[in-house]
C-alpha cells in the first residue's frame, strides 16, 4: 500500500490524553497532513463533536516522520470541557484543519523576552524553542495561577532561561478577580525584568486585556513587541472576517494576515470589546451543558 | 396536423404559507408533483435541439426539450418517465436538484424560451428540479448511476481544488470520463456555497448531501480540513496528478471601509451565513455554534446572498431592513427571492450608501446613510448611475449584515505564484488553463463573484479541456 494512503486510514486520532495540570489537557493527535507542514506560530481548527463549533487552537508539539500534533486546551467553555469530559484516547476528533495563519517571522532577533499568560504559554513554546535554535538568546516568562503551570521542563530545556511566577487562587474570590492578580504580577514582573535587563524583541500570547497591560509596559521602554492575537474565528481561512482587527489603521484578519502582529499597531481596546462578544451564549452553552452532564449522571 | 394548442399560463408549483415559513428554515418552495409536472411540461412546443434557445441559454447546455418529452411520453408510468429525463440530464448535469433550486432560470433557460413570447416561458427549473427530487425519493437515481460509472484504469489521476459548484462539477464530469479524481476541500464539508451560503429554506442540505453522495458512487474522493496553499501546495499536487483544477471561489467578503466597522454585532453575510448554515447556529445551544442577532437587522445590500443574509435574520425572528444604495429595479438578486423577501415581511430602503456605523458600548446602534439619488445615465452593466444628495439619514439598527460582495481568497494565489488580475481573479487561457501548465481554473476564482451555474459551467468546460490535455500529454510521452 501507498504509505500516503496508510496514514489518512485513522484521521485525527487520540493517541494521548492526559490532564497535565488544572484545567490544562494533553492531547496528542495523529494528523500527519499538519504535522509534515506546520511552522510555529500557525494553528489549527479543530472541530470535535456533529454538533459542535469549529475552535483554533496551536500545535505546541509534532512530529512530520510519525505524523502527530499536541495540542493543549485550557478548559474554558463548552467546547473545551466537553473535550475533556467526553473524549477518550482511541476516540477521533471529526475534523482538523491546518496548518493556518502566518509562521511566526524567523531570524535572529537578539535577546528576546516571550511572555505566556496561563495557557497562553502552550503557543510561545514552539516560537520560542525555534528562536532559541536560530541562535537568539530566548527567555521565557510563564505567569499564571499555581496549580496551571505546564510545559516547565520542556521550556527549561528549550530555551536560555525560564522564569516561572504564579499566584495563588484565593478561594474566597471569584475567578474574574483572581485573574486581576495575574495581571499584576505580570505587569510587575514584565517592568522588573525590562528594567534590569536590554530585550531586542518581546513577544506574548495570553488574554487580549494582559496583552494590553504588558504593552503599555514595553512601550514605556521602546522595545519592539509582537503579540499573537485571538479574535474569535470560525472558518480560519479568510472567508468571513470574523477575526478582523485593525492593525496600522488597516482592517487585517487575522487568520490570513496574522495571527501575529505588531503590538504597537493593534487597536488594542477595539480588540478587547469584540472579544467579548458572545459571552452571554458562551455562558449559557456552558451553564446548559452542565446541567446535561448532572442530569445524565 | 393541428397546430400544438398553446397553454400561456404555467402550472403554479405550491409554496409553504408566509406565516408558517418565517418560523422555521424549512424549504419554503414545494415543488411538482407527477401529474403537475407532465402538465407543465406539456406546455414545451418542442423546439429542436439545434434550434431550441432553452439550450443556449442553459450554460451547461442540458437538452431542455429532450427531458421534457421524456416525461410527458411516458405519463402513465411516472418511475421509467422520470428515469429517462434524469438520464438526460446527467448527461450534461450531474447536480439537478440544485440547479433546479438554485439557477436564475429568467436570466437562462427561462429567458430565450419561445413560449415566454407568448405567455409564461416552460417552468424549466422546476420540473428539473422534479424529476431530480422524485428519482432521489423513489432511488430511481440510485439505479441510473450504474450506467455513469466508468472504468478508471490508467486514464489518469487529477486533483480539484475546492468542492463548490465549479470543483464538483469538474470532478464528477472527469470522473464520468473515467479518471480518479480527488477533491481537496478547506472547510469540514464539501458543497463550498451550496453549504456554507445558501439556506436551508433555498437548498435544504439534505438534498444537498444526497447529490454529493454521487461524487463517492462515482468514485470520487473528497478530503476535507485540506487548505491547498497551506497544507499541500499547488507544486506537491502536480508531482501526484496529471493534472488540476482550481475552483476556489470567491469567499473573501468585502468589507465598508467606513468607521465603525470593527464594532460588536456587525457580520459580514459570509460570516453570518456561515454560522447558520454550516454550523447551524440557529439550533443554538442544541449546536455549540453561537449567533447573536438583535430584534432589527439591517442588511447592506441587494444581491442573493444579502436576500438569504434577511430571510435567516428574519428566521431569527428580527424585523429585518435591506438598505440598498440603488434602485428597487437595480437589485441583481433573484426576482422569486425578493418576492420571498417582500411576502415574509422583509423591509426595503432604496438609494441609501451607508458612511458611519454609530456605536454604544462596542456594539452598533445605527447606520448613518448619505442619501443617493438616481441620474439618467447608465453604467457598464446597464443600471442607472447615482450621485450623492449631502442628505444623510440614520437608521436604528442592533445588527448590522454586510452583503456587498465577494473576492478571491488570496491563499492559494500568493502561495502558488499563479499570474492574477488586480483583483485576485486568475488568468486563464480559452481552455481555461492558467498560468502554470496542467493547472486550470474555473468559477469565481475566475469570474469574480458570479452565479453556481456559471461556475459549473466552467467546471464542465475545464474537464473537457484537462481530458484533452491529459490525452495529448499521454499521447506525446
Amino acid at each position: 500500500m501507498n504509505p500516503c494512503t496508510e496514514v489518512f486510514i485513522v484521521p485525527y486520532k487520540i493517541l494521548e490524553k492526559k490532564e497535565i495540570a488544572m484545567r490544562n489537557i494533553w492531547y496528542k493527535i495523529h494528523a500527519p497532513h499538519v504535522a509534515k507542514k506546520v511552522k510555529p506560530g500557525q494553528f489549527v481548527i479543530v472541530r470535535a463533536f456533529k454538533n459542535g463549533e469549529r475552535i483554533p487552537l496551536t500545535p505546541v508539539m509534532w512530529d512530520p516522520e510519525q505524523g502527530w500534533v499536541v495540542l493543549i486546551t485550557f478548559i474554558r467553555g463548552k467546547t473545551t470541557a466537553r473535550m475533556a469530559a467526553e473524549l477518550k484516547e482511541g476516540d477521533e476528533l471529526l475534523n482538523v484543519a491546518g496548518p493556518l495563519g502566518n509562521p511566526a517571522e524567523m531570524k535572529k532577533f537578539g535577546k528576546i523576552l516571550a511572555i505566556g499568560a496561563y495557557t497562553g504559554i502552550v503557543e510561545v513554546y514552539p516560537i520560542a524553542k525555534a528562536w532559541q535554535e536560530l541562535g537568539n538568546e530566548v527567555t521565557t516568562l510563564h505567569v499564571t495561577f499555581e496549580p496551571m503551570v505546564v510545559l516547565k521542563d520542556e521550556l527549561e530545556e528549550a530555551v536560555g532561561r525560564h522564569v516561572l511566577e504564579t499566584v495563588p487562587i484565593d478561594p474566597n474570590l471569584d475567578f474574574p478577580t483572581n485573574m486581576k492578580n495575574v495581571t499584576k504580577r505580570l505587569v510587575e514582573k514584565v517592568r522588573e525584568m525590562l528594567e534590569q535587563e536590554k530585550y531586542d524583541l518581546v513577544f506574548m500570547v495570553g488574554p487580549t486585556g494582559d496583552q494590553k497591560a504588558v504593552f503599555e509596559v514595553v512601550k514605556e521602554f521602546g522595545v519592539p513587541m509582537k503579540a499573537d492575537l485571538h479574535p474569535i474565528m470560525v472558518d480560519g481561512t479568510g472567508m468571513c472576517g470574523a477575526c478582523r482587527v485593525t492593525v496600522g489603521g488597516e482592517v487585517k484578519f487575522a487568520c490570513i494576515d496574522g495571527p501575529e502582529f505588531d503590538a504597537y499597531k493593534v487597536a488594542w481596546d477595539e480588540l478587547i470589546a469584540r472579544s467579548g462578544y458572545y459571552t452571554d451564549m458562551e455562558q449559557r452553552a456552558m451553564q446548559e451543558y452542565m446541567k446535561a452532564l448532572e442530569g445524565g449522571e | 396536423m393541428a397546430r400544438p394548442k398553446l397553454i400561456k399560463e404555467r402550472v403554479p408549483t405550491p409554496e409553504r404559507p408566509v406565516e408558517e415559513r418565517i418560523k422555521s428554515f424549512v424549504e419554503v418552495n414545494l415543488g411538482y408533483d407527477f401529474a403537475s409536472a407532465v402538465k407543465e411540461a406539456e406546455r414545451c412546443i418542442q423546439c429542436p435541439p439545434e434550434y431550441a434557445p432553452c439550450i443556449k441559454g442553459c450554460p451547461v447546455h442540458i437538452n431542455i426539450p429532450g427531458f421534457l418529452k421524456a416525461l410527458r411520453e411516458n405519463a402513465d408510468n411516472p418511475d421509467e418517465a422520470v428515469k429517462n429525463a434524469l438520464r438526460v440530464i446527467w448527461n450534461d448535469n450531474t447536480l439537478p436538484a440544485v440547479t433546479g433550486r438554485v439557477c436564475p432560470q429568467e436570466e437562462q433557460c427561462e429567458a430565450p424560451c419561445v413560449m415566454g413570447k407568448v405567455g409564461d416561458p416552460i417552468n424549466i427549473g422546476k420540473l428539473e428540479r422534479f424529476v431530480a427530487d422524485y428519482a432521489r425519493e423513489k432511488g430511481i437515481d440510485e439505479e441510473l448511476l450504474g450506467e455513469f460509472i466508468a472504468e478508471t484504469d490508467g486514464k489518469g489521476k487529477v486533483a480539484v481544488v475546492g468542492a463548490g459548484p465549479a470543483g464538483l462539477t469538474c470532478a464528477l464530469e472527469l470522473a464520468k470520463l473515467g479518471y480518479k479524481v480527488t477533491i481537496f476541500e478547506a472547510l469540514h464539508e464539501a458543497g463550498g456555497v451550496l453549504m456554507y451560503g445558501i439556506p436551508e429554506f433555498r437548498l435544504p442540505k439534505e438534498v444537498l448531501k444526497t447529490e454529493l453522495d454521487k461524487l463517492e458512487k462515482l468514485g470520487v474522493e473528497v478530503k476535507t480540513n485540506y487548505i491547498v496553499g497551506k497544507t499541500v501546495t499547488v507544486e506537491e499536487l502536480l508531482q501526484e496528478y496529471d493534472a488540476v483544477f482550481i475552483g476556489t471561489g470567491a469567499g473573501t467578503p468585502k468589507l465598508l471601509n467606513i468607521p465603525g466597522i470593527l464594532l460588536d454585532r456587525i457580520y459580514s453575510a459570509n460570516e453570518f451565513l456561515t454560522r447558520v448554515n454550516l454550523m447551524k447556529a440557529y439550533l443554538f445551544p442544541e449546536y455549540d455554534t453561537p449567533i447573536a442577532v438583535g430584534k432589527k437587522v439591517i442588511v447592506i445590500g441587494a444581491g442573493n446572498t444579502a436576500m438569504d443574509a434577511a430571510r435567516s435574520a428574519l428566521r431569527l425572528g428580527a424585523e429585518v431592513t435591506i438598505a440598498y444604495r440603488r434602485g428597487r429595479e437595480d437589485m441583481t438578486a433573484r426576482i422569486e427571492e425578493i418576492a420571498h423577501a417582500e411576502e415574509e415581511g422583509v423591509k426595503f430602503e432604496f438609494f441609501l450608501t451607508p458612511v458611519e456605523f454609530l456605536g454604544e458600548n462596542g456594539k452598533v446602534k445605527a447606520v448613518k446613510f448619505m442619501k443617493m439619488r438616481p441620474l439618467e445615465e447608465r453604467d457598464s452593466r446597464g443600471k442607472r448611475k447615482i450621485e450623492p444628495t449631502g442628505e444623510y439619514v440614520t437608521l436604528e439598527a442592533d445588527t448590522v449584515i454586510i452583503a456587498i460582495g465577494l473576492e478571491p481568497n488570496r491563499i492559494l494565489v500568493e502561495a502558488s505564484g499563479f499570474e492574477a488580475n488586480p483583483d485576485g481573479t486568475l488568468v486563464v487561457d480559452e481552455n481555461l488553463m492558467t498560468s502554470i501548465p496542467g493547472v486550470f481554473a474555473g468559477g469565481d476564482a475566475v469570474r469574480g463573484e458570479a452565479t453556481v451555474i456559471l461556475a459549473m459551467g466552467d467546471g464542465k468546460k475545464a474537464a473537457k479541456a484537462i481530458d484533452e490535455y491529459i490525452k495529448s500529454r499521454k499521447a506525446n510521452a
